[in-house]
C-alpha cells in the first residue's frame, strides 16, 4: 500500500498570474495540436473566399439600395425616413440587452468554471479576455448592422458614418449595461424590463406608420417631397463645421465607449461562476444548433433554457379525451408563455407598417414573413413530439396525425392573425394564401428533422457533409414562398387560393421523416 | 385470438448494425400475465431486441407476433397496446410532471384521469414534484416521470429496458412490486434488464443474449 500524502504547506507557492496560466493552458494545447496554420488554412481558404465573395455581392447590393433611396423623391420615402431612426435605434439596443443578457455577456464553458473560477487565481484577470471579446464583438456586428440598416435606408456617406457611430457606440454602451447587469439577479430583471420598454419604445412609430394608411388619403405631394428631398443638403451645416462633425462624433463616441468599457472591466471580479457557465452552456448549445444550420435547434435551445430557469409552472388539467385533450393542452402550452402571443399579434404592425411607408407591393411578403415568425414560435409542442420518437410512442399517435392535432391550436391562432392582416391585405384569396403560408411554413420548419452525420455523407471541400445541411435554414421559408408566389406574380384569386391549399394539403397528408 | 396464441412470440429474430450481425435467430414466446427479462452484457443487442418490437429498429429477418397478428407500429392496435419506455423518450419542456401523466391518459382516452393521475404521482413518488416542469426535476425524478408514463395508459404489453436505471433502493423495490402487480393483472411484460433482484423478483423466465463475436 502506498504512503499517504501528506499536505505540507510549503509544496505551494504563490497563486499564478492569470496570465501564467492562461500562457501554461495554451502551451499545452499546442503540444496536442496535430496541424500547422498551413494545414488548417487548406482546409478553410474556401470558407474564407465564400465569405469574401458573399460580403463583396451584400455591399454591392447594399451600395445599389443606397443610392436607389437616396434618389428616392416620394412621399413614402420621406416617411421612412422619418420614422425608421425612431423603431431601428430602440430596437437593436433592446436586441442587444436581450441576446446579450441570455449569453452572459461574460461566459465560460463547465470545464472554465470547474477548473478555473473555483481556483484563488484572479477571477477580473481570467474573465478580462471573454469579456473583450464579447465586447468586440457587439462592436463589430452593430457596426456592421447599423451601418447596413442606415446605408439601405439611403444615408449619404457623411450622415451614414455618424449614424453608425452613433449605434454602434449605444450598443456597446448597452453591453456594458448587461455586464453589469450579470453581477445580480435583480439587475438583470430590470435590464429585460427596460429591453421591453424600448421595444414597446420602437413600437410606437411603427404604429403611427401603420395607421398612416388609413389616416390619409392616397394622393401624391410630388412637388412638397421634391421640396423637402434634399433635406440632408438643407440639415446640414456649413461645409466647415462638417468636416469637424464626423471625427467630433467618432471622438465623443470613442471616450464615453472607452470609459464605460474600462469601467466595466474592472467589476468582473464580482461576477458569480454560475453567472458565467450558464452562458456559456447556452452559448454551447446554440453552437452546436447553429453548426446543424438548423433554426429549430436554436429555437430548441432558448425555449428549453427558458423552461429549466422557470422550473415550476401551476398544474392545469386537461380536458376531453384523445384528439380533443392534444389539442387543449396546445392550447394550453401557448398560453403558458403569453409574451409569445403578445408578439405574434404585435407583428401585425409589420405589414400595416409596409402599407403606411406606402410599399404596397411589399405588403403580402411582409405579411407572410411577419405571420411565419408570429407563428413559429407558437409551436413547441409539435417540435417536441418530432425530435422524440420515444414521445410519438408514448403518445399512441402516428407522427402524421400528431402534426395536424398539434398544428390545430396554431392553426387557429393563425386564422384570427390572418383576419387582422385581412383589412391591409385587401382580399379574401390573398389573406388565405398568406395565412396559409404562415402556418404550412411554421409546420414545416418545427418538424424538420435535423441533418444527421449519422447516415451517408456527402463529400465537399469542405468535409463530409449530410445531404440537405445547407438547405436546412431554407426550411418553411421555402413553402412560404411558394404560397405567396401567386399573390407576387399578380395571379387570379382561384390560384391563391389553389396554390396555397394545395401545399397545405401536401404538409399535412405526409408523414414526417424522424430518422 | 386462441387460448394458445401468445401475447407476444418472436422467430428466428435477426438484426445487423451494417454488415455486423447483432441478433441472431432469436426466438421465444411471452404469454398473457407473465414478465420475461432479457439478460446479458452490455452490446449482446438486449436494447436493439427491445427496439424491433416497438419499430424503432427494422429486424433483418424473422418475425414478431403480438397476439398472432405481425407487429406494426404504425397500427393503431399495437400503439394502445404496447406501452414502452426506452432511453429516446424526452420531454415536453413545458409541462409539468402532473399535465405529462394527464396528457397521456388523455391522449389514450381516459377523459377523467384526475384520480388516475394524482394516484400514481402519490405511487411513484413525484407527488411533491407535481407542479415541476421537466428540466427542474433530477435525473431519478425523471425516470421515475418515464415510468408512470408507461402505467398511466392502457397496456397489455409492457417493454421495459433496463427500467431500474437510475432509480434509488426504494424506487427499485416499488418498481418490482408494480411488475409484479401488472403480471397478476394479465399485462405481459418483457425487460432488458442488470439488475439480478430485479429479475429474480419479476421474471418468469430469462432470456440470455451473448455479443456476437
Amino acid at each position: 500500500m502506498s504512503e499517504p500524502v501528506v499536505y505540507d504547506p510549503a509544496d505551494f507557492g504563490a497563486i499564478p498570474t492569470p496570465r501564467a496560466l492562461r500562457k501554461w493552458m495554451r502551451e499545452t494545447r499546442r503540444k496536442h495540436a496535430d496541424r500547422s496554420f498551413g494545414q488548417l488554412f487548406e482546409d478553410v481558404y474556401l470558407v474564407i473566399f465564400t465569405l469574401a465573395m458573399l460580403g463583396a455581392t451584400g455591399g454591392n447590393v447594399v451600395k445599389h439600395l443606397n443610392a436607389d433611396m437616396a434618389t428616392c423623391d416620394s412621399q413614402h420615402c420621406w416617411r421612412l425616413w422619418e420614422v425608421i431612426p425612431y423603431i431601428l435605434i430602440p430596437l437593436l439596443v433592446a436586441t442587444t440587452l436581450r441576446a446579450l443578457v441570455s449569453i452572459g455577456p461574460v461566459s465560460g464553458s463547465q470545464a472554465t468554471g470547474f477548473w478555473l473560477l473555483g481556483t484563488p487565481v484572479n477571477r477580473s484577470a481570467l474573465l478580462r479576455p471573454t469579456y473583450w471579446k464579447a465586447m468586440a464583438g457587439t462592436a463589430v456586428l452593430g457596426g456592421l448592422v447599423s451601418t447596413v440598416a442606415w446605408a439601405v435606408l439611403g444615408s449619404p456617406f457623411t450622415s451614414l458614418v455618424e449614424v453608425s457611430i452613433v449605434t454602434t457606440a449605444l450598443m456597446i454602451c448597452a453591453a456594458c449595461v448587461t455586464v453589469w447587469a450579470q453581477q445580480a439577479e435583480r439587475r438583470t430583471w430590470w435590464t429585460l424590463r427596460v429591453a421591453d420598454v424600448l421595444l414597446v419604445v420602437a413600437a410606437i412609430p411603427a404604429v403611427w406608420l401603420a395607421v398612416q394608411r388609413f389616416r390619409e388619403p392616397q394622393v401624391q405631394f410630388a412637388n412638397v417631397i421634391l421640396y423637402l428631398t434634399p433635406r440632408y443638403a438643407d440639415e446640414m451645416p456649413a461645409r466647415s463645421l462638417q468636416d469637424f462633425r464626423v471625427p467630433l462624433i467618432g471622438l465623443v463616441s470613442l471616450v464615453v465607449v472607452l470609459g464605460l468599457v474600462v469601467w466595466t472591466a474592472r467589476t468582473l471580479g464580482r461576477l458569480s461562476r454560475t453567472s458565467v457557465i450558464a452562458g456559456g452552456e447556452l452559448l454551447a448549445g446554440l453552437a452546436g444548433a447553429a453548426s446543424s444550420l438548423d433554426p429549430s435547434m436554436l429555437a430548441d435551445v432558448v425555449s428549453g433554457r427558458h423552461w429549466r430557469l422557470r422550473g415550476r409552472a401551476r398544474t392545469r388539467r386537461g380536458r376531453g379525451s384523445e384528439g380533443a385533450a392534444l389539442i387543449h393542452r396546445e392550447f394550453v402550452r401557448i398560453l403558458r408563455w403569453p409574451r409569445r402571443l403578445v408578439m405574434a399579434f404585435a407583428l401585425l404592425v409589420v405589414p400595416y407598417a409596409v402599407a403606411g411607408a406606402g410599399f404596397d407591393p411589399l405588403v403580402p411578403i411582409a405579411a407572410g414573413f411577419a405571420g411565419f415568425a408570429a407563428i413559429r414560435p407558437l409551436m413547441d409542442g409539435l417540435r417536441s413530439v418530432c425530435r422524440s420518437k420515444g414521445l410519438v410512442r408514448a403518445l399512441g399517435y402516428d407522427l402524421r396525425e400528431l402534426r395536424i392535432l398539434m398544428a390545430i391550436a396554431p392553426g387557429l391562432i393563425t386564422v384570427v392573425w390572418a383576419l387582422a392582416a385581412y383589412p391591409i391585405l385587401g382580399s379574401g384569396a390573398a389573406t388565405f394564401a398568406v395565412g396559409a403560408g404562415a402556418i404550412a411554413g411554421a409546420v414545416r420548419q418545427a418538424s424538420a428533422r435535423p441533418p444527421s452525420y449519422a447516415g451517408p455523407l456527402v463529400a465537399s471541400p469542405m468535409g463530409a457533409i449530410p445531404p440537405g445541411l445547407f438547405s436546412q435554414p431554407m426550411r418553411g421559408f421555402d413553402v412560404l414562398l411558394i404560397c405567396l408566389a401567386p399573390v407576387l406574380l399578380g395571379l387570379s384569386s382561384t390560384w391563391l387560393l389553389v396554390i396555397p391549399g394545395f401545399v397545405l394539403a401536401i404538409m399535412f397528408s405526409l408523414r414526417p421523416k424522424t430518422d | 385470438m386462441s387460448a394458445a396464441t401468445p401475447r407476444l412470440a418472436i422467430e428466428d429474430l435477426q438484426h445487423k448494425y451494417g454488415d455486423r450481425p447483432v441478433i441472431e435467430g432469436l426466438t421465444f414466446t411471452l404469454d398473457a400475465g407473465q414478465a420475461i427479462a432479457l439478460v446479458g452484457p452490455n452490446g449482446a443487442g438486449k436494447t436493439t431486441v427491445l427496439k424491433c418490437i416497438v419499430g424503432a429498429a427494422e429486424p433483418a429477418a424473422g418475425t414478431i407476433l403480438l397476439d398472432g397478428e405481425p407487429i406494426d407500429e404504425r397500427s393503431e392496435a399495437v400503439r394502445r397496446a404496447v406501452a414502452t419506455l426506452l432511453d429516446d423518450l424526452d420531454f415536453f419542456p413545458d409541462l409539468t410532471a402532473a399535465e405529462h401523466l394527464d396528457l397521456l391518459a388523455r391522449a389514450h382516452g381516459n377523459a377523467t384521469p384526475e384520480d388516475l393521475v394524482d394516484t400514481l404521482l402519490d405511487d411513484i413518488g413525484l407527488l411533491p414534484a407535481a407542479d415541476q416542469l421537466p428540466g427542474s426535476l433530477s435525473s431519478g425524478q425523471r425516470r421515475r416521470l418515464a415510468l408512470a408514463t408507461t402505467l398511466v395508459r392502457p397496456r397489455k404489453l409492457l417493454v421495459l429496458d433496463e427500467p431500474e436505471a437510475r432509480l434509488d433502493v426504494d424506487g427499485v423495490r416499488w418498481l418490482s412490486e408494480r411488475l409484479i402487480e401488472e403480471k397478476k393483472s394479465g399485462t405481459s411484460i418483457l425487460f432488458a434488464s442488470h439488475d439480478p433482484a430485479l429479475v429474480e423478483a419479476v421474471a418468469d423466465s430469462v432470456v440470455t443474449l451473448t455479443p456476437l463475436p
